[in-house]
C-alpha cells in the first residue's frame, strides 16, 4: 500500500521537478537572458510577491472553469445519451457538433462577446464548448458498446427501458464517460483563459499576464503561466479522484463495509 | 399425476433463407430436468430465445401454466455461458440483480441473497466483485441470481461450457443438488452428451438443417448421482444411443 501511494504520487513529483531541473538547467548552462527566460525561482517569486493581487484573479479563472465544467459535463452526458437512444437525433446532431469543434474557439470568442457582451458568461460558454465534445463523444461510444448479451437479460427479467439504462447502462459506461470528463477538464482552463483574453473588461489572470508582457516582465509571463497550468492539473486531479472514488471494483476485490442499515446483519 | 407447466405448440423461426427452428411441439413437466442436446446450428438457443420471450416466433405458442407468454418477457429465469455478472456490483448485490432491475431491492431480498449464498457455499465472497472470483464461482453467482427471480422456469444455455472438466463436474454435481433442494425445473442446453445423461431426466436430441428435434428420450438412471454414474452400463448405452442420433446413426 505504502509502496502504491510512493509510486503513484512520488514518481509523478519527481518528475514535475525534473522538468524544472531541466528548465533551470537551460537557462543557467546556456547564459539564456532574463527576459527571454527567467530561473524557474524567478518565475515563481513573481507570483508569490504578487498573491494579493493575484488570488483574486485566480479565483475568477477557477469559477469561470468549475461552472463552465459542470455545464459542459451534463449537456455533453446529456447529449451523449439522447444522440445514442435516438438515432435520427444522432444522425442529425453529430455533423452540428463536429462543425462546433472544427470552428477555433479563439476566433469565435469575439463573436460571443459581441452576442453575450463581457462579464463571466461567454467565458463559461467558451468552456462549456471545449468541454461538452469529447464528454458527448465518449458516453455515445460507451453505451454503444454496453453487451447486448446483458442487455437481453435485462429484457428477459423483465425490466424497463429506464432501469436498464440506470442499472446497467450507465455503470458499464463510466470508463469512457471519465475518459471524456478528464479530457474535457485538462482543456477546461485553456477555455477560460482564451475566454479572459478576449472577453475582459477589467481585471483577470490572462489580462494580468498580457500586462506582464508588454512591461517585459518575463518572470511574471512564465509564473502566471504556471499557475494557469496548476488550476488544470488541479482540477483533472480532482475528476481522477472522483473517478477513483465511485468506481471501487475497479481497483478492490472486496467492497468495504456499507452504511445502509442492515446490510451486513449477520443472522439475515 | 405431473403437471405441466411449459408447452410449445409448432413453434418455429426462420431467419431469411435459414430455417432456424423447424415447427415444434414439446412439452415440460413441472420439476423435470430437461436437457436439449444438439450440435451448433440446430436451433436450441433461438428456441431459448423464444421461450425467454427475446424472440417472436413466426408461428406457434409459448404456453406457460396454461396462459400464452409467446414474445412477452419476465416468466423464467435465464442464465448463459457468459455469466454476465455487472463488475461494479459486489456478490449479494448481483445476486439480487435480477429484483433490482424491476423494483427496489428490500432487506428482505438482500436477506433471502445471503442465506442462498451461504448455503450453497458462497458465503464468504459476499462482500467480493466478481473480478475477485473464479469461473466456477462466477458461474455460481450468475445461478444465484436467476435462483431469486423466483421464476419455476430455468432456462441455462451451456452454463459450464467455459470450465475445465474438473470444475464442470463440480458444477454439474453442485447443480444437481441446488435443483432437488429447490424443486425447480430445468431446461439445460448443452453440446456435452455426457453433461446431458448426468443430469436429466429427460434428453431432447435435436438437429441442424433444418433446426428440429429429432428423438425425445427418457433417462432412465437413478438419483443421487455421483461420479460412479458415469461408469454405469445404462449410462453407456444411453450415450451411444443419443451419440447415434447425433452422428447419423453411423455409430
Amino acid at each position: 500500500m505504502r509502496r502504491r501511494v510512493l509510486l503513484n504520487v512520488g514518481v509523478p513529483i519527481l518528475s514535475l521537478l525534473l522538468v524544472l531541473g531541466v528548465w533551470q538547467l537551460i537557462v543557467v548552462g546556456g547564459h539564456v537572458a532574463s527576459y527571454i527566460a527567467p530561473r524557474p525561482r524567478a518565475a515563481i517569486t513573481a507570483v508569490t510577491s504578487q498573491w494579493s493581487t493575484l488570488w483574486p484573479l485566480i479565483l475568477g479563472t477557477i469559477r469561470e472553469t468549475i461552472y463552465g465544467y459542470l455545464l459542459g459535463a451534463v449537456l455533453g452526458f446529456a447529449l451523449g445519451v439522447v444522440m445514442a437512444k435516438i438515432p435520427v437525433v444522432q444522425r442529425l446532431v453529430y455533423p452540428v457538433i463536429l462543425v462546433s469543434q472544427a470552428v477555433p474557439v479563439i476566433a469565435l470568442a469575439p463573436v460571443l462577446v459581441i452576442i453575450l457582451g463581457f462579464g463571466i458568461v461567454p467565458k463559461i460558454v467558451i468552456v462549456t464548448w471545449i468541454v461538452f465534445f469529447p464528454v458527448t463523444v465518449n458516453v455515445l461510444d460507451g453505451l454503444g458498446h454496453v453487451d447486448p448479451d446483458l442487455k437481453n437479460l435485462a429484457r428477459v427479467y423483465g425490466a424497463s427501458r429506464w432501469r436498464t439504462f440506470v442499472q446497467i447502462e450507465v455503470p458499464a459506461s463510466t470508463t469512457p464517460l471519465f475518459s471524456g470528463l478528464k479530457i474535457g477538464a485538462i482543456y477546461a482552463v485553456t477555455g477560460a483563459i482564451i475566454g479572459e483574453l478576449a472577453a475582459s473588461e477589467g481585471n483577470s489572470l490572462a489580462l494580468y499576464q498580457e500586462h506582464a508582457n508588454s512591461n517585459l516582465n518575463t518572470a511574471a509571463v512564465y509564473g502566471t503561466t504556471i499557475v494557469m497550468t496548476l488550476i488544470g492539473i488541479a482540477w483533472f486531479l480532482l475528476v481522477v479522484g472522483l473517478e477513483v472514488w465511485s468506481t471501487p471494483w475497479q481497483r478492490r476485490s472486496v467492497a468495504r463495509r456499507r452504511w445502509r442499515r442492515g446490510a451486513d446483519d449477520p443472522t439475515g | 399425476m405431473p403437471t405441466t407447466l411449459l408447452e410449445l405448440r409448432e413453434v418455429g423461426k426462420v431467419f431469411g433463407d435459414t430455417v432456424a427452428l423447424a415447427p415444434t411441439s414439446l412439452a415440460i413437466e413441472e420439476g423435470s430436468f430437461v436437457a436439449i442436446v444438439g450440435p451448433s446450428g440446430c436451433g436450441k438457443s433461438t428456441m431459448f430465445n423464444v421461450i425467454a420471450g427475446l424472440l417472436r416466433p413466426d408461428g406457434g405458442e409459448v404456453v406457460l401454466r396454461g396462459a400464452t407468454i409467446t414474445a412477452t418477457t419476465g416468466h423464467v429465469g435465464y442464465m448463459l455461458q457468459k455469466d454476465l455478472l455487472v463488475p461494479w456490483r459486489t456478490v449479494e448485490d448481483n445476486i439480487t440483480m435480477a429484483t433490482r432491475l424491476t423494483r427496489r431491492v428490500t432487506d428482505e431480498d438482500r436477506a433471502e441473497a445471503r442465506r442462498v449464498a451461504r448455503q450453497y457455499g458462497l458465503g464468504e465472497f459476499l462482500r467480493h466483485y466478481p473480478s475477485a472470483l473464479s469461473g466456477g464461482m462466477r458461474q455460481r453467482v450468475a445461478f444465484m441470481r436467476t435462483l431469486v427471480t423466483h421464476q419455476q422456469l430455468l432456462l441455462l444455455d451451456e452454463p459450464f461450457g467455459a470450465l475445465d472438466a474438473q470444475t464442470r463436474l463440480e458444477m454439474q454435481e453442485w447443480l444437481l443438488r441446488v435443483w432437488k433442494d429447490t424443486g425447480r425445473t430445468v431446461l439445460f442446453i448443452t453440446h456435452d452428451v455426457d453433461e446431458s445423461i448426468f443430469l436429466s431426466d429427460r434428453i431432447v436430441v435435436m438437429s441442424p438443417r433444418p433446426g428440429r428435434v429429432v428423438a425425445d428420450l427418457a433417462n432412465p438412471l437413478p438419483r443421487p448421482r455421483g461420479i460412479h454414474t458415469l461408469l454405469e452400463p445404462e449410462f453407456i448405452a444411453l450415450k451411444a444411443r443419443v451419440l447415434g442420433l447425433l452422428h447419423g446413426g453411423d455409430l
